[in-house]
C-alpha cells in the first residue's frame, strides 16, 4: 500500500519576473515500510518537496496523499492536527524543548493531543535508540547525537504514517552520522516505519532502500517504488 | 450507565483496549453504549479471527515450504553421488560433457535447496538468532577462509585489514551472511583482481564492508537485489540461484543490524554489513 502518494506537484514562488519554479510535476509514491532517501544539490527543490509532503507548506498546484488522505483538502487548523499525529519529523537542528527531560519530549507530541502514551512502546523505542539510561537528562546535556536520536524517538512514538526527516545528520560529525542513520534504519526495519529522509549526501543516501533523485525541482529518477 | 461526559472518555478507552486486545465489556444493561459495546467485542471477534486465519494460512506455506526442501534434500544428494560416481568412469567424450553439465545443475538446485531450508527456517522461528558479544576478527578470518578456494581459482586476493573490535551477533549465521557476501563478490570480480574487507566500529555499531572491482549494479537495481530470487541484469549468464542476499538480509535484520550496498557499473561494489556494538 501507498503510504505517501503525490500528484503532479508543483510550488511555484513569487509572480512575473520574479518568478521561480521550485518544483515541476512531481510524482512520488512510497510504499508501507520502506526508507527512502531524496537527494539533490542545493536549491534542486528537495527541501521545497519535504515541506510539501509534510504539508509544512501548501503547493501552487498539486495533490499529497498522506495514508489515503488528501493533506491540502484540510484546512490550516485540521492540517496541523492531522501532521502531530499522522507525521513525525526529524529535523537537521533537532527542535528539542529544552526546558523537558529526555522522556518529556518524546511523549510531548502524544501529550499534546491528550493521549494515553504507549509505555511499553516508548520502553522499547527507547531502548533501541540507547536512550533509557538517559531519560531524566535534559538536551543541553545531551551531545548532539543523543539529541537527535531523542528527536528520532519522539518522531517515532505518535507511530506516525510516515517519518520526515530533513538532513537528520546535517549537524553532526561523519561519524556520529554513521551511528544515528544506522539507529534510523534499524529501527524502521523493526517497527516497518515509513520514513523519507532528504540529503545532498550520496553516502548517507546509500542506507535508504530507494534514492530518489530531484534536479532543478524535478524528480529525475526514483519516484515509483519497486514492485 | 455512564454520565454524558463519560460517553467520550469510555469510547476512547474501548478504543485504546480494543488496539490493544485487551478490551471486556464493562457491563450489560439498555444504555446503547452498553449495545455499542457488544457491537465492538463482535466487530473484534471478528477481525481477529480474520486475523488469526491468515497467519494460521501463512504458517501452512512457510511449512510446506519447509516439507518440500526438506523432502528433496536426499533425492538430491542421491543425484549428486550418483553422478559423482558416474564421471569417474570411462566415458565417450560427449557424454561426460553432459554428465558435467548435470553435476552443475545438481549443485545449483542443491544450494537454492540448502538457503530455501534456511530462510524458511528462520522465517517460522525454527532456528533463533542468538546475538553474543564477541571479537570481529575470528568471524573474518573463516569468512576468507571460506571463500579462498574459489578465490584462488580466478587469482583474486582477499585482504583484510586488521579488525580489533567486539560486536554482538550469531556467530554461525552471521559467517553465512558475511559469506553470502564475499562468495557474490569473488564470483562477480573478474580473475586477478582484490577484494578488501574492512572493518569500522563506530560508537553503537561495527561496520564491515567487502569491496570488490566487480561489473558494479546499476543504481536503479540495487533496492531489488536483496530480494528473493532476483538476479542482476548483467549476471544473468552467471551461475546463481538470487537467494544469498535475501538470506544475509533476514539474518543481519534478525540481530539488529543491516545490510547496504553501493555501487558504481564498472568499477565495483561495496558491501557493508552493521552489526550493533
Amino acid at each position: 500500500m501507498d503510504v505517501l502518494r503525490t500528484e503532479a506537484l508543483t510550488k511555484i514562488y513569487g509572480t512575473g519576473e520574479n518568478k521561480v519554479t521550485a518544483l515541476e510535476d512531481a510524482v512520488l509514491r512510497v510504499k508501507q515500510g520502506e526508507f527512502a532517501a531524496i537527494v539533490g544539490t542545493s536549491g534542486s527543490g528537495k527541501s521545497t518537496l519535504l515541506h510539501l509532503l509534510g504539508g509544512l507548506d501548501r503547493p501552487t498546484s498539486g495533490k499529497v496523499f498522506v495514508d489515503g488522505k488528501d493533506i491540502f483538502s484540510l484546512k490550516d487548523e485540521a492540517l496541523t492536527i492531522f501532521r502531530r499525529r499522522r507525521i513525525g519529523f526529524v529535523f537537521q537542528s533537532f527542535n528539542l524543548v529544552p526546558t523537558l527531560n529526555v522522556y518529556e519530549n518524546i511523549v510531548f507530541p502524544i501529550r499534546l493531543d491528550g493521549n494515553a502514551v504507549d509505555e511499553r512502546f516508548v520502553g522499547e523505542v527507547m531502548q533501541m535508540l540507547g536512550l533509557d539510561k538517559m531519560k531524566e537528562r535534559l538536551p543541553n546535556q545531551l551531545s548532539g547525537g543523543q539529541q537527535q536520536r531523542v528527536a528520532i524517538a519522539r518522531a517515532l512514538a505518535s507511530k506516525p504514517a510516515i517519518v520526515l526527516a530533513d538532513e537528520p545528520t546535517g549537524n553532526l560529525d561523519s561519524r556520529t552520522s554513521q551511528d544515528v542513520l544506522s539507529l534510523l534504519k534499524v529501527t524502521g526495519q523493526k517497527f516497518s516505519q515509513t520514513i523519507v529522509m532528504i540529503t545532498h549526501n550520496e553516502a548517507i543516501a546509500q542506507m535508504a532502500d530507494r534514492i530518489i533523485r530531484i534536479e532543478d525541482g524535478r524528480i529525475v529518477k526514483g519516484g515509483e517504488p519497486d514492485e | 450507565m455512564f454520565g454524558n461526559g463519560a460517553v467520550l472518555e469510555r469510547l476512547d478507552k474501548m478504543l485504546e483496549d480494543g488496539i490493544n486486545g485487551t478490551f471486556e465489556e464493562s457491563d450489560y444493561d439498555e444504555t446503547k453504549l452498553s449495545k455499542l459495546e457488544t457491537k465492538w467485542l463482535r466487530y473484534l471477534a471478528a477481525s481477529k479471527m480474520s486475523y488469526q486465519k491468515t497467519e494460521e494460512e501463512r504458517q501452512k506455506l512457510k511449512e510446506l515450504v519447509s516439507d518440500i526442501s526438506h523432502q528433496t534434500r536426499t533425492p538430491l544428494a542421491n543425484i549428486l553421488l550418483y553422478t559423482q560416481l558416474l564421471q569417474e568412469q570411462a566415458l565417450p567424450e560427449e557424454s561426460s560433457l553432459l554428465v558435467s553439465e548435470i553435476r552443475q545443475q545438481s549443485e545449483k538446485l542443491e544450494f537454492l535447496i540448502q538457503s530455501l531450508v534456511k530462510t524458511s527456517r528462520l522465517e517460522t522461528g525454527t532456528f533463533q538468532l542468538f546475538p553474543e558479544e564477541q571479537s570481529v576478527a575470528p568471524l573474518i578470518r573463516a569468512v576468507t577462509a571460506q571463500a579462498e578456494a574459489a578465490a584462488a581459482q580466478k587469482r583474486i586476493r582477499i585482504t583484510a585489514a586488521p579488525a580489533d573490535c567486539t560486536a554482538k551477533f550469531d556467530s554461525k549465521w552471521t559467517q553465512e551472511a558475511l559469506y553470502n557476501i564475499l562468495d557474490n563478490a569473488v564470483k562477480y570480480s573478474p580473475a586477478d583482481s582484490e577484494i578488501r574487507i574492512g572493518t569500522e566500529p563506530f560508537e553503537l555499531f561495527v561496520q564491515i564492508s567487502v569491496s570488490d572491482s566487480g561489473c558494479g549494479i546499476a543504481e536503479e537495481e540495487l533496492p531489488r537485489i536483496f530480494g528473493r530470487f532476483y538476479r542482476g541484469s548483467n549476471v544473468r549468464e552467471q551461475s546463481g540461484v538470487g537467494i544469498g542476499l535475501y538470506l544475509s538480509r533476514q539474518i543481519a535484520e534478525g540481530q539488529g543490524g543491516y545490510i547496504t550496498a553501493e555501487s558504481r557499473q564498472g568499477t565495483g561494489s561495496v558491501f557493508r554489513l552493521c552489526l550493533p556494538r
